[in-house]
């Protein structure tokens, strides 16, 4: 016997058992990509495109990328992720600005919209011009505070006092505005009310990296970037308030991201430049010479339009905006009541029975199906309130209702993670509960709790189900024009064009290019969460 | 200082002060909405299921029509607003939540498993947002994956599977928790302490020895309560179900395979039905909706408790 | 320490350096340190005063019968095996424990004659008198300004905060360091400069005593020293109430010097020139020249 040979152990049952683990965790994830590439196929159709349509955009946008990519993947895969979340950055602002203009087209007029930004500034000026002067206690600022913004906003004495029997004396800010005769165009009340909060975000977010000088630069730019936008809309064809709106949205973040990218890895800009570039150089290849693109299902005219019993005119339009409209329901509803009982539970609740069964009973709700929650929405807010069916109000309740359990138990997750030692540092100090989770606690959990969010949010633009249990219609053919309107969605569109228009027409046309724009929109939140998440993850 | 200088300043009740109480009182209040949130469901589908069945009615006072409780229970024909047999949709429901379990329990825990044990932080850093993805799209474009690319190839294998069928529901359904099973499963593998993942390779065991018997067992308990919540997940799971499993309830029978290429209706799909059907009024089949609802409601909370039950009780302490 | 001796020719010789665990030694370093000590300071009031305190977590008991008093403006240093209730202690002075469910304080804490355990007393106004220092460093996730900042901000204390900042930093040795980057984080600071920064941040409300738990143990030798250099020149401003399980370092910094061992006992308490020459219990003795603990 040899005394130096321990013999071998067997490996293949392991490595069998290695790549059988492989081979289950990739089949979800690449049956689903199988699965999208046949949708997309479907809606955009691409093999009805020009053969030289494709060798252009091939030479143009598709080669470069690759040559980049491949180049910064073994030289400087930092840059090559840099890039990509750039590249990221600017779809997903893109998308978002379309949503934001068709608020502004459709559902808030800037006259209104100036008039909110102007009654929420000027109690916050008051505000702060009494706080340094008087420095008053912290009850008289949030009485004074809540007054001012009532009247600002309402009027006095508002709808209070039109139940208690007074007459009005003075009207709101907003109404003020509205009755002014003569107003500027609507690009320079967008100036005012969009470009300027905006430009004051970016100016606040560059004087960090810089200093106050940089922010005011920032500051001038945006401006400058809105209104130069207004006045050369009409030689590209579109109007100014849209024009400035993408501009903004659009510039601003994408700009700023360049800006520190220039700063910091000026290589991760060769990725987005050969993108854009050659995206750009490919769209005027193909305008010179004349190739045809694909006849997409998802176009402009899609996009744009109502619903349509003819398969071919159907459009997502008042879907999109009833989605956006219920999406600012559900945030004003959902997320300061789950954070705040997130906070309850973490920070405050002490350690008995009724904490415990607030515990459990969190999660149950978590896991109740989402056509019961439509259920709850049906009995308690359509027949016990007797509150219309399927509106704006309603169903943003009932969906708020459904996604309050999963924003808690993410938020208390990151309220969670923050270390015990900072906690220990600031009450060792003396201070206050209060004062511990508004300085120490929450700056310190708030990507988390806002990459829960996003993904709660993402959950609910995708639901069906409590939509039609309350009722909304199957189809609506405008946009909401109030609260209590009734209201569509993405999802309840595409099911409605699947099931009750279910020919094979909606099936080819309507149905793909319905389920194109609401997976790219969810694929977008989801990418933002996480993209979120690991940028915070890494800094702490 | 003198004592009696410090005795003010100590002596001063910082945390009783508007500024504190004032967030408390916000915070609790929020957290009282989840609760009022459950006993609002609870009251609510009693309340309207006790109005459908008879031995309940009169407790709450009504006098309309009623169906008697065991023909809900015991019959299997389903046909609103004659007929309330609730098993027709049972039947489609445990067909369904069986299927998408034989899908997702073995792909869910080999991802675990894999994710815990195998992959690199790399290829970790780069799965799990796409598992988080496959969670992340919305119901009814799977149902509509089901019916326009999954049914096609089930039936070119066997031609004789119906446009809406429960197969193709079963596997979109399956796939949809996957991430549900693998994330719950990686967590409780990821809580085996290192030392006995050691002890294991230090007894010369393949890693393949150390995950299948050291690892899993030990983490057995967070595995099955994973799969109990991701099955109540699929028993609730509402819009892929009304998309591709079919509209007109049938009794199948739950054992025969060849169940799986009919269509039929499922309890939530039965729900959203009754809802375009014409339930003015508050009759019958307005009331049916709850009292499928409640037993809906019972059986995803029992599972989750269950779950819960058997995360706590058998969790090894480490 | 020249860089160009090689491994193996190892030319320090350290037969002449002094063995550790010699009784002698101990008391050389006593001696240096009390040499070193101001001894025309006058004799300083009592600021804090134990009165039979007893601390248990649930039913074990953590201190037994601690009576002492600690002086105002002198560094106290309590040392002691792990586990032997130092830290307890020091946690009862700004009522830390409070937020441990399963503590019970019995007895009395007087600090300037006032019962900290009365019930009439908020421990959060309590903390604001008391500043702590933890073992390990754990500034905010902020800048450095506004980590010395903080107990003034929350506290809402009057006066210029620049000035106050700047104050603090110096008398923690870490202003030349850091005031050109006063307004970048914490946290790019190494782990010394972190605990200084605590220090910092603990001696800017201007507390009456100030606790320190192990604040050097996490700390390298270089750190270390810089940080009893410290402390030593705190002791002019405040009275400093340290825990340590370093005894040398008790032995160099501090003017009086409690010993707990085992079972929360308080065995001896007293000048520690005296504590470390002259103990009283052979117990003490024991554990002072390193035959357990």
């Amino acid at each position: 016997m040899s005394t130096h040979d321990f013999g071998q152990v067997s490996r293949t049952v392991g490595t069998v058992f290695r790549y059988a683990l492989l081979a289950a965790t990739l089949v979800g994830v690449v049956a689903l990509g199988i699965l999208l590439l046949f949708v997309a196929v479907d809606a955009i159709q691409p093999l009805t495109a020009d053969p030289g349509w494709h060798l252009t955009f091939f030479l143009s946008f598709v080669l470069p990328t690759l040559v980049v990519s491949g180049y910064l993947y073994r030289r400087a895969p930092d840059s090559l992720r840099a890039g990509g979340a750039i590249v990221g950055l600017l779809a997903v602002t893109t998308m978002f600005a379309g949503g934001v203009v068709l608020i502004f087209v459709d559902i808030v007029s800037p006259i209104t919209w100036f008039g909110f930004v102007l009654a929420l500034a000027l109690p916050a000026g008051v505000l702060a011009l009494v706080s340094r002067t008087l420095s008053p206690g912290m009850g008289t600022s949030v009485g004074l505070s809540a007054a001012l913004l009532y009247i600002s906003l309402a009027g006095v004495p508002g709808p209070v006092g039109g139940i208690v029997g007074l007459a009005p004396i003075a009207p709101s800010v907003i109404a003020l505005v509205g009755s002014i005769p003569v107003l500027p165009v609507d690009w320079m009340l967008l100036v005012v009310s969009v470009s300027l909060p905006v430009g004051l975000l970016a100016g606040s977010y560059v004087a960090s990296y810089t200093d106050r000088r940089g922010g005011i630069v920032a500051l001038g730019l945006t401006v400058a970037l809105g209104v130069a936008a207004s006045l050369a809309a009409p030689s590209l064809g579109i109007s100014a308030g849209p024009s400035l709106l993408l501009a903004t949205v659009v510039g601003v973040p994408t700009g700023l991201a360049v800006w520190r990218s220039w700063e910091t890895n000026r290589l991760a800009l060769a990725l987005p430049a050969v993108v854009v570039g050659g995206a750009f150089v490919g769209a005027f290849a193909v305008e010179a010479l004349g190739f045809a693109g694909p006849q997409s299902w998802v176009d402009w005219q899609f996009l744009t339009s109502a619903h349509s019993r003819i398969a071919e005119d159907a459009g997502l339009y008042p879907a999109i905006g009833g989605s956006i409209l219920l999406m600012g329901a559900v945030i004003v509803l959902s997320f300061p009541f789950g954070v705040g009982a997130a906070i309850y539970m973490e920070e405050y609740a002490p350690d008995n029975r009724l904490t415990r069964l607030i515990d459990v009973n969190i999660s149950n709700l978590a896991g109740v199906p989402s056509v019961v929650y439509g259920l709850l929405g049906l009995g308690v807010f359509v027949r016990f309130a007797g509150q219309p069916t399927g509106t704006v109000l309603v169903g943003g309740a009932t969906l708020s209702l459904l996604i309050l359990p999963i924003i808690i138990i993410s938020s208390r997750e990151a309220i969670r993670s923050v270390p015990e030692e900072m906690r220990q540092a600031s009450y060792g100090m003396g201070a206050t509960r209060w004062q511990t989770v508004k300085n120490v606690v929450l700056p310190r959990a708030f990507p988390g709790v806002l990459t829960g969010t996003i993904l709660a949010l993402g959950r609910a633009i995708g639901e069906t189900a409590p939509l039609i249990m309350i009722g909304a219609p199957d189809v609506v053919f405008s946009l909401p024009a109030e609260l209590s309107a009734k209201v569509s969605a993405m999802p309840l569109q595409v099911y409605a064009w699947a099931t009750l228009y279910g020919s094979p027409a909606f099936y080819q046309k309507a149905v793909p290019a319905g389920v194109v724009v609401l997976v790219s929109v969810l694929l977008a939140m989801n990418s933002l969460a996480i993209v979120l998440r690991n940028r915070y993850q890494n800094e702490q | 200082m003198s004592t009696d200088d410090i005795t003010d300043e100590l002596t001063r009740n910082v945390e009783g002060t508007t500024q504190e109480r004032l967030p408390r009182l916000f915070f609790f209040i929020c957290a009282a909405v989840s609760v009022v949130t459950t006993v609002s469901i609870v009251v609510l589908l009693a309340t309207e299921a006790a109005r459908f069945f008879s031995v309940t009615a009169p407790l709450v006072g009504f006098a309309g029509e009623t169906v008697d409780a065991a023909d809900f229970f015991l019959k299997t024909a389903w046909q609103p607003p004659e007929q309330f047999g609730v098993l027709a949709l049972v039947s489609a429901t445990i067909l369904i939540t069986v299927g998408s379990a034989v899908v997702a329990i073995p792909l869910g825990v080999g991802t675990a498993i894999y994710l815990s044990e195998y992959a690199t932080p790399a290829a970790r850093s780069r799965l799990k947002p796409a598992l988080e993805i496959l969670a992340g799209i919305p119901t009814v474009v799977y149902g509509f994956f089901a019916v326009i690319y999954i049914t096609p190839v089930i039936q070119g294998v066997f031609p004789q599977t119906g446009a809406f069928n429960l197969a193709s529901a079963s596997i979109v359904v399956g796939i949809m928790i996957i991430p549900m099973v693998a994330s719950i499963s990686e967590d409780a593998m990821s809580a085996v302490p290192e030392d006995l993942r050691q002890a294991g390779y230090g007894m010369g065991a393949t890693k393949f020895d150390v995950a299948t018997g050291v690892v899993v067992p030990a983490a057995l308990s967070g595995i099955v309560s994973s799969f109990i919540l991701a099955l109540s997940r699929a028993i609730g799971e509402t819009m892929a179900v009304t998309v591709a499993a079919g509209s007109q309830a049938q009794y199948l029978n739950v054992l025969n395979p060849a169940s799986y290429l009919e269509g039929a209706l499922p309890m939530t799909a039965a729900m959203i039905k009754l809802l375009l059907s014409d339930i003015t009024g508050g009759g019958l089949a307005y009331r049916s909706l709850y009292a499928i609802g409640i037993t809906l409601f019972a059986i995803t909370l029992a599972m989750n408790v269950i779950s819960d039950f058997i995360a706590q009780r058998y969790r090894e302490e480490y | 320490m020249s860089n160009n001796d090689t491994p193996m020719d190892d030319s320090t010789d350290y037969s002449d350096s002094p063995d550790p665990t010699d009784d002698s030694v101990i008391e050389t370093n006593v001696a240096d340190a009390a040499a070193s000590t101001d001894t025309t300071r006058p004799p300083a009031d009592t600021i804090v005063e134990a009165r039979n305190v007893d601390v248990f977590y649930d039913d074990v008991q953590a201190l037994d019968d601690i009576s002492m008093e600690i002086p105002e403006r002198r560094v106290t240093a309590m040392v002691g095996p792990s586990g032997c209730g130092k830290s307890t202690f020091l946690r009862c002075i700004n009522r830390m424990n409070d937020r441990i469910d399963a503590a019970r304080v019995e007895g009395e804490l007087l600090l300037r004659g006032k019962n900290v355990y009365d019930d009439d007393v908020d421990p959060v106004a309590l903390r604001r008198r008391v500043g702590m220092v933890f073992q390990a460093p754990n500034p905010f996730p902020k800048s450095i300004y506004e980590n010395v900042a903080y107990g003034l901000n929350i506290q809402g204390i009057e006066g210029d905060y620049d000035e106050i900042v700047e104050e603090s930093l110096r008398r923690a040795a870490l202003w030349d360091e850091v005031k050109d980057q006063l307004h970048e984080s914490g946290l790019d600071l190494s782990g010394g400069q972190q605990q200084r920064l605590c220090i910092a941040r603990a001696i800017a409300p201007d507390p009456e005593v100030i606790l320190m738990d192990e604040p050097a143990s996490a700390l390298d030798p270089v750190a270390t020293s810089k940080i009893e250099d410290l402390i030593a020149d705190l002791a002019e401003e405040y009275t400093v109430v340290i825990v340590t399980h370093n005894m040398q370092q008790a032995a160099r910094i501090s003017d009086k010097t409690a010993v707990f061992l085992t079972g929360g006992e308080l065995v001896e308490f007293g000048d520690t020139e005296q504590v470390f020459q002259n103990p009283s219990s052979d117990r003490v003795e024991d554990y002072i020249t390193g035959k357990f603990g």
